[in-house]
């Protein structure tokens, strides 16, 4: 970053700063009721209260829990369904139209679903996460699939690699543009699932403590919570990016 | 010019050709690409194909390479029918900018030959870099393709078709897209590689210098469909040399024949 | 029909046969599943009693609210970011700390200060609508060909007519686009809080549906929200290509 850079983004944090400013002028004026809007320094006291006492951390934890392994899980089915249908003409042609009719459906709607199926549990809520970040990733991945340069195709059929050979070092690799895409997009889903389910079924987790805190009118711990959930989701969207970065280097050579 | 095609292998005492066309064809879509085309291609010979665009000089090539099945008549290797590709049949596309993997580095692009090949991963790193000498990219083999010249991106084509340890190499056109000077220089190291190798080699290509150049003998299909029109056997000396070579009576002599060939059926 | 929806039809057909046959022939007791026929039927007496009309009336009101406000407040601020890069420079890190926000995270927030109803509803959708539409603006108005905004200037044309007549119109196809898939989110959202939390639309309905061990309604319900997700896409990708023709779909993916 060059001098400028910093200094523009310094500027830009002291922007930051005086919103928060404003923020905390508000709520010392009470131009706003406290029950409803704390000040940055009671979410932040809150924060701080929560971290020593070990309870925002299980809280974290147990969001982060269910968005991992509904994300895991919907990213390797995801990718194994994708390339099943991607790799094939003729699953394409039957499957992939009743895909892309599913795509709009707003996968929330599948809640009452899963749980008059599975109750209100852990399991419930994995189906759900998982369900709903299962779709960016497997249409990423039937795109990719279907978008292989033919020419590698020729190039694996004259080196006779086996299909799982050309599936894992021809197809993959060229779809993995598209399928990290979709992975991207797949962990704002699971994010949002995560705190629906948590919600809803009153599962552990920062979802839950929002609501029970609201519940309570303990809005600093209210306040301490969203904050919460904004890193989780700005946190693992740069983490994403990086590994993006590193796994698609060979991308940034081109151009 | 159409008794040219009846000399085919005809010479009596020499071995069974390592690739037979017999009575050729191909339709697709109903049309024919390819008509009656026999031809056999000698262990060793560098044979080149010429003609208009749209003669089907790379459909045979493709045909040759397993790639595309006949609908009529036999393509044979080593005198057995060709059903598929076959690692022993190496071929280098013209575009080799769609031909190399994005995602692998130079060596990763040549070792995906040796990995098909079934190659130990603590063998394949000496080959690779020795293969990468062969062709004149020592040094690059961590670059990736998209960080390399468009000659470089075909050496390195032409490395991963040598891992294959081909009996045959095919080559379709793989300076078409290079600019002069490249090109010359690339001629010249397929030749000397060639040489080294013993492989066949059969090589499309539209420009008839080249063709004379590089080629034993040098066939002009004729278009719509595409069969033999000419034949003619190359008779220069070996080395090639980029001035004499050229220069000489008889490549004069040859050029003027395919000038006039390939002019006449533009007509 | 041609040939190819045939092939697309065939596999939810098939699924839906083999369904019904299955639930019959086993005499399916259960309090998530039902027949595709028992779902229909649940459907025609859900539009017979009104039920589902209402739900539809209520969730598609907070959708298309919620949108609007948002539209206009991330196009207000994705133009003034677009045209002004000082601007955009200065709030980058309090958009940036706002954005990760999830939207359903507001939910408690709104619920304390506003109740439940739609009012809640309108501003989670809204602040989820906001994003997508500023982004994209932002990034329609910096592509706007430089000879475009060189005229404007000539022309000596106040800033308020610069924006009306020369950058709305040209970065109108890649708005457009915007605005489609924010459709396509403020449905999701407004559905999400219904089931969440408040008692009202679509989402309520499924909800109530489910809770009263009605699968066949519960299904219903599902088909239909569903069927209007899909419509609305529809909708706006015929409308985006009978108004913008190729222009907006070249800028959909910069």
């Amino acid at each position: 970053m060059n001098r400028g850079a910093i200094l523009w983004r310094v500027a830009s944090f002291a922007v930051a700063a005086g919103f928060i400013g404003l923020w905390q002028l508000i709520a010392n004026l009470k131009l706003v009721s406290p029950v409803f809007l704390p000040g940055p320094d009671r979410a932040w006291a809150s924060l701080v209260r929560g971290f020593s006492s070990g309870d925002l951390w299980s809280k974290l934890a147990g969001t982060l829990e269910h968005m991992a392994y509904g994300w895991l899980l919907a990213s390797i089915a995801g990718i194994a369904i994708g390339a099943i249908i991607g790799s094939s003409r003729t699953m394409r042609t039957y499957v992939a139209p009743s895909l892309e009719f599913l795509r709009p459906l707003p996968v929330s709607a599948i809640i009452p679903v899963a749980i008059a199926m599975l109750g209100l549990t852990q399991a419930m809520a994995l189906f759900v996460i998982s369900f709903g970040a299962i779709w960016p990733i497997m249409l990423a991945t039937i795109h990719g699939f279907a978008a292989v340069e033919p020419r590698l195709y020729e190039v694996a059929r004259s080196l006779q690699m086996s299909r799982l050979a050309v599936i894992l070092k021809i197809a993959l690799p060229s779809a993995s543009p598209d399928i990290l895409a979709g992975m991207r997009l797949s962990l704002t889903v699971a994010l949002i699932l995560s705190v629906v389910c948590e919600i809803l079924a009153g599962l552990d987790g920062l979802g839950h403590w929002v609501l029970l805190s609201a519940r309570a009118f303990r809005s600093a711990d209210l306040f301490a919570g969203v904050i919460l959930l904004g890193v989780t989701g700005y946190v693992t969207s740069v983490a994403m990016s990086l590994a993006e970065h590193k796994l698609l280097a060979w991308q940034a050579a081109q151009h | 010019m159409a008794s040219a095609a009846k000399r085919l292998d005809a010479v009596p005492g020499t071995p069974a050709p390592q690739i037979s066309f017999d009575a050729v064809t191909l339709q697709l879509g109903g049309k024919a690409i390819i008509e009656n085309l026999s031809l056999g291609v000698r262990a060793g010979e560098f044979l080149c194909i010429v003609g208009a665009s749209g003669c089907g000089k790379t459909t045979a090539l493709r045909l040759a390479a397993g790639l595309y099945q006949p609908t009529g008549g036999k393509v044979n290797f080593d005198g057995q029918p060709m059903r598929e590709p076959r690692r022993e049949i190496a071929i280098v596309f013209q575009d080799y900018g769609k031909a190399l993997l994005p995602w692998r580095t130079a060596a990763g692009n040549v070792s995906l030959a040796l990995e098909a090949a079934g190659m130990t991963s603590a063998e394949r790193p000496a080959r690779i870099e020795e293969l990468l000498r062969t062709v004149g990219l020592p040094g690059h083999a961590g670059k990736y393709p998209s960080e390399m010249s468009g000659g470089m991106q075909q050496r390195l084509q032409i490395a991963r078709c040598l891992a294959q340890e081909p009996k045959t190499l095919l080559m379709d056109e793989p300076f078409g897209a290079l600019d002069a000077m490249t090109r010359q220089g690339l001629q010249d190291e397929v030749l000397s590689l060639v040489a080294a190798s013993g492989a066949t080699v059969i090589f499309v290509t539209h420009d008839l210098d080249e063709a004379i150049y590089l080629g034993d003998r040098v066939i002009g299909l004729l278009p719509h469909p595409g069969r033999i029109g000419i034949e003619l056997a190359v008779n220069l000396p070996r080395p090639r040399d980029q001035l004499s070579t050229r220069e000489h009576p008889e490549f004069l002599r040859l050029r003027r024949q395919l000038f006039d060939f390939i002019k006449a059926t533009e007509q | 029909m041609t040939a190819g929806s045939a092939k697309a039809l065939a596999l939810p057909l098939a699924v839906l046969a083999a369904f019904e046959l299955g639930a019959r022939a086993t005499h399916l007791q259960s309090d998530s599943l039902a027949p595709p026929s028992d779902i229909v039927m649940a459907l025609f007496g859900a539009f017979a009693d009104l039920s589902i009309l209402a739900a539809t009336r209520d969730t598609l009101f907070s959708a298309f609210a919620g949108l609007a406000i948002g539209t206009i407040i991330g196009l207000a601020f994705g133009i003034a970011f677009g045209i002004s890069d000082t601007l955009n420079r200065l709030m980058e890190v309090t958009v940036e700390a706002i954005r990760p926000i999830p939207s359903i995270a507001l939910l408690p927030i709104a619920l304390i200060a506003l109740g439940f109803g739609y009012r809640m509803e309108i501003v989670i959708v809204a602040f989820a609508c906001v994003w997508p539409i500023l982004i994209l603006s932002r990034a329609a108005v910096r592509s706007i060909e430089p000879r475009l905004m060189e005229v404007a200037r000539a022309l000596r044309l106040p800033p308020a007519q610069r924006v009306w007549k020369i950058i709305i119109p040209a970065a109108l196809p890649r708005i457009f686009v915007a605005f489609r898939l924010s459709a396509g989110i403020a449905l999701i959202v407004a559905v999400t809080v219904e089931i969440a939390i408040n008692p009202l639309g679509l989402g309520a309905g499924i909800m109530l549906a489910q809770q009263a061990l009605r699968p066949d309604l519960m299904l219903a319900y599902l088909v239909w929200i569903g069927a209007i997700g899909y419509a609305l896409n529809v909708l706006l990708v015929v409308a985006q290509n009978r108004l913008f023709g190729r222009a907006a779909v070249s800028g959909d993916g910069r």
